[in-house]
């Protein structure tokens, strides 16, 4: 069952259309990655999910419940998570979370019961100190906690380990993959690796659609490059080979890169041997998503 | 429900933990106090000031203060006490709106009329209980001086004032949803009060408008009759209604 379920949603601010025609399917238990540039309008689209800002055109369906602006009763399979999540400052973390517990009519006891379990899970269960002196890792990490609270289905995050140092990051991440068995995750970022590390599905927002969308490891199948890397021994030799191989282009120093496309990789290893030109290096490229993404958003 | 009384004990917490209510309180307390206590000491300070006044020309034969003076003080001094609370509650939504607060409660379900009533109900019962307990003070302090039954229409013209403090709450609310900054909230009501001075110096409109019900000094005195004040305490609550039940709907397409 798809958790998520976006058709061609449109939002425009002013002149500017941030979303045109977006797209997008979310499975159910899923670590969802909403790659995108700043201001490519992840954060728009998170928040016109969760009603706070009205949608131009198109349909949202949540846990197969459409969207409505200002009335958005989907809000309740929704756990949010906001990039810079705040909190009241003058409360204690146990004191918000039974706040946020009320709020959503959650039982007291069970209320009580989950909260020691999230401060437990995002190690906030000692923590006795107004929210006021937490740092920005520990608000990101009670930012979890308030999420999680009623047992979401669907988990919104906004850029969650973009202002955290590389400690926090791991934690926010680690939390994310233990929550994935009760919940789905949807995460905007622009940090690759963390997407690399944990997501399943990825969709590359560049001018206000979904470029690419779908299964990270289908993705790679799919835009497994045909470029090769090469160092060769000594420099005095890059001459001749850039003359033979004209689309080979030089990276830095001793280091060439070439596409299959246009020269076998055996044609350029017998020029190699032929010539005598000492090597170091032949390297065929994975595709990593800084390329595929420098890809997309170059388009 | 709940989820209602949930905000509004968040709201009462936060008045009571970032020491909104005592600084009101200790505020309200003094002027309270002050009311009569600056009656009580003007025959004093003439008294210490008779030489001074006598050379220049002025001569002191007999000072008597009664509660009158007293309650002419509190009329006067009440406009600083309001805006004393205007200054310091105005941020109450524009805080949670700048720092985004409100957002996470929001996307877990809480309704936005609960926000608008949580808020209204708890700026109305705070202006209430200063309102009164300053007029306490100054009722108590008057009776065991002096004595109160020399001021007429007592009860009803601090009602009156009472009221025209509503309704600058309910304009603090209704801006507060149409503006983002506390400027904002600030400047309109204040913009709003001072239209109605404005409007008041036309003078027949003078008796219709909400600022007409601060005139509580005539009333006291007996120069004018409670009947009088009937068009502008009607007219002040309408606008207090409708300013309340305006909050609503523009909080609800308010963006967050």
């Amino acid at each position: 069952m798809d958790m998520l379920r976006i058709t061609d949603l449109h939002k425009r601010f002013g002149d500017k259309e941030v979303l045109c025609g977006l797209n997008l399917t979310v499975p159910e238990h899923s670590i969802y990655g909403f790659i995108g540039k700043n201001g490519a309008g992840k954060t728009t689209t998170m928040k016109t999910i969760l009603g706070l800002l009205k949608a131009d055109s198109g349909e949202m369906i949540v846990g197969g419940e459409k969207v409505l602006y200002g009335q958005t009763s989907t809000n309740r399979y929704i756990g949010y998570l906001p990039d810079v999540p705040a909190f009241y400052p003058f409360m204690t973390a146990p004191e918000y979370l039974r706040f946020c517990g009320e709020i959503t009519g959650m039982k007291k006891a069970e209320c009580e019961a989950r909260s020691k379990e999230l401060l437990e899970l995002v190690g906030l269960g000692d923590e006795k100190h107004r929210i006021k002196g937490f740092s920005r890792g520990m608000k990101q990490r009670l930012g979890i906690a308030q999420a999680l609270l009623n047992s979401p289905k669907l988990l919104i995050c906004d850029e969650p380990t973009s202002a955290l140092d590389p400690v926090g990051r791991k934690e926010i991440l680690d939390i994310l993959l233990t929550v994935r068995e009760q919940t789905t995750v949807l995460f905007s970022t622009h940090i690759l690796s963390d997407v690399e590390r944990i997501c399943t599905d990825v969709a590359f927002l560049n001018n206000g659609t979904a470029e690419l969308r779908g299964k990270l490891s289908e993705i790679k199948t799919k835009y497994r490059s045909e470029e090769y890397l090469l160092e060769i021994d000594s420099e005095a030799d890059l001459p001749k080979l850039l003359q033979a191989f004209p689309g080979m282009e030089q990276r830095s120093g001793k280091h060439l890169a070439f596409h299959e496309g246009e020269r076998s990789a055996f044609e350029v290893l017998r020029f190699l041997s032929d010539e005598k030109i000492g090597l170091l290096k032949f390297e065929r490229m994975e595709p990593t998503l800084e390329s595929l993404f420098v890809e997309v958003t170059q388009k | 429900m709940r989820s209602w009384l949930a905000f509004m004990k968040k709201e009462c917490t936060e008045q009571l933990r970032s020491g909104k209510l005592l600084i009101l309180g200790l505020v309200f307390l003094l002027f309270g106090v002050m009311n009569p206590a600056v009656a009580k000491l003007t025959p004093l300070l003439l008294e210490v000031m008779e030489e001074a006044l006598a050379q220049s020309g002025m001569f002191v034969t007999e000072a008597s203060v009664s509660a009158m003076d007293s309650w002419v003080q509190f009329f006067k001094n009440m406009p600083m006490g309001l805006i004393v609370f205007v200054l310091l509650e105005s941020r109450i939504f524009t805080k949670e709106y700048s720092s985004g607060t409100l957002v996470l409660s929001l996307t877990k379900g809480l309704e936005r009329f609960k926000v608008v009533a949580a808020k209204a109900l708890v700026l109305s019962v705070l202006w209430t209980l200063c309102y009164w307990l300053c007029f306490g003070i100054t009722f108590g302090a008057n009776e065991y001086f002096w004595d109160n039954s020399a001021a007429q229409n007592l009860f009803f013209s601090v009602v009156c004032w009472w009221l025209f403090g509503v309704m600058l709450v309910a304009l603090m609310v209704l801006f507060s949803t149409l503006f983002n900054s506390n400027i904002g909230v600030l400047l309109g009501s204040g913009g709003a009060v001072l239209a109605f001075y404005l409007i008041g110096l036309i003078p027949k409109c003078g008796k219709y408008l909400p600022v007409y019900l601060t005139g509580g000094n005539s009333l006291v005195y007996g120069l004018a009759e409670p009947g009088d004040f009937v068009p502008a305490l009607l007219i002040t609550l309408a606008i207090s209604a409708v300013c309340f039940a305006l909050s609503f709907p523009v909080f609800n397409k308010k963006k967050l």
